[in-house]
């Protein structure tokens, strides 16, 4: 059973601003999910919609089988969530938080609670405000879940970290990763963190879902070709090949990105377009996600 | 043995660990028998998930280069298998190709890198 189903979701902002519009992907048991894309794509929205934030204008949204606003309370038990602009209680101390969270899940396992306390280093008695940002996140984090939640939500947990407390998180999610039984998704513009945790990469674009992919597929079926932007080269023809999924003109070169491993493009390239002297590579998540996204069409 | 792994190289992870262990398994830097680190340990060394260490060494496994025993652990196989020629040399053309794709993407001339190519072959002789 998939832990995290949307379908065919809608959603509009205010003034009609459409930002979902038929996104549907699932998260099924185990899975680690990369939820990417620019800013402004939907991610956030999505997120907020699992988790019962914000409603969909139509399609259908589960949770571990639920429906977040109805059965938000069950929901939120087995769900863990962590934000970028997650507010803690300012006034509170780090002890009292923690405490708050261990009387509302039953699940709570002080064991792990342990754990985290002796790999974190803030301290118990600091009142939320006097945190810093990356002392905050671990609190966040270990709130999220110490309760050993079937489902983590993720929204761009190391925003705004420096890259120590960034590795320190990431490293904790590895952790539990170990532990075994938790499903992940996350969103992030760390491609590197992606690339490191993911198993399977869902690339929102265009307020749809553009690519859905394991990691590893992603990056050995899909190659970027760099080609001299002569006269006699056309656009149109290499973007009408339903390889293609993009291709632009930058610094007086065509950049294109394309189904296929680099072998296959090279001779897609050569033989059906008739495209001498590109240079094709199988490039890494950061690289393919620029040469998608990156720039004008 | 210390593996490395970059998020931001050419290769995904899986493929790196296993391009390690066999590089250290041709150099002689792993012996047979010698055990690996589990799933769990290696993942957390390198920070990486640990389905992907698991991936890298199904993948090892199927090519026969190291062997799991229930409860033990992971080794280096006594008899590394020996591939069929034919097999062999297209592997090699396919990573020759990787090779110079990367040299003429980066300027490098051939001649260079064909010096490279013997100064690494000499590295590794025994």
């Amino acid at each position: 059973m998939s832990v995290l189903e949307f379908r065919d979701i809608h959603r509009s902002y205010g003034h009609g601003q459409e930002v979902l519009s038929g996104a549907t992907f699932s998260v099924e048991k185990g899975q680690v999910v990369g939820l990417l894309g620019k800013n402004g794509a939907g991610k956030t929205t999505l997120i907020h919609i699992a988790m019962g934030m914000l409603r969909a204008q139509s399609g259908r949204v589960r949770v571990l089988g639920l429906d977040p606003e109805k059965d938000a309370v069950e929901m939120k038990r087995r769900v863990g969530f962590v934000s970028e602009d997650q507010i803690l209680p300012p006034a509170m101390r780090v002890k009292q938080v923690i405490g708050l969270h261990r009387d509302l899940y039953p699940g709570w396992d002080t064991e792990l609670e342990g754990q985290l306390r002796q790999r974190f280093n803030f301290s118990d008695r600091a009142r939320v405000k006097a945190l810093s940002k990356g002392e905050a996140r671990q609190v966040a984090l270990l709130c999220a879940v110490a309760h050993r939640p079937e489902l983590l939500i993720l929204d761009e947990p190391a925003g705004g970290l420096d890259p120590a407390a960034r590795r320190e998180f990431l490293e904790t999610s590895i952790d539990l990763l170990s532990d075994g039984g938790t499903s992940i998704l996350f969103s992030s513009h760390y491609m590197s963190d992606v690339e490191r945790m993911a198993d399977r990469i869902v690339l929102l674009h265009d307020r749809d879902v553009l690519i859905d992919a394991e990691l590893d597929t992603l990056r050995e079926s899909y190659a970027v070709a760099v080609m001299p932007a002569e006269a006699g080269l056309q656009i149109g023809a290499i973007s009408a090949s339903p390889a293609c999924l993009r291709i632009r003109e930058r610094q007086g070169t065509l950049r294109g990105v394309f189904r296929g491993n680099a072998e296959e493009v090279r001779s897609l390239l050569e033989r059906e377009l008739a495209v001498q002297g590109a240079s094709v590579a199988q490039v890494p998540l950061e690289e393919l996600f620029v040469e998608l996204l990156g720039g004008n069409s | 043995m210390q593996l490395q792994i970059n998020p931001g190289d050419e290769l995904p992870i899986y493929r790196q660990i296993m391009r390690q262990i066999t590089d250290a398994i041709v150099g002689g830097h792993m012996k047979p028998g010698d055990k690996l680190a589990s799933h769990r340990e290696l993942a957390a060394q390198l920070v990486i998930a640990p389905l992907t260490v698991k991936k890298a060494y199904d993948e090892l496994e199927s090519e026969g280069l190291i062997h799991t025993q229930r409860g033990r652990g992971t080794f280096i196989s006594e008899e590394p298998p020996v591939l069929r020629p034919a097999e062999a040399r297209e592997r090699l053309r396919d990573a020759a190709r990787r090779l110079l794709t990367q040299a003429r993407l980066s300027g490098v001339p051939y001649d260079d890198v064909t010096g490279l190519l013997e100064e690494i072959w000499e590295d590794m002789k025994p």
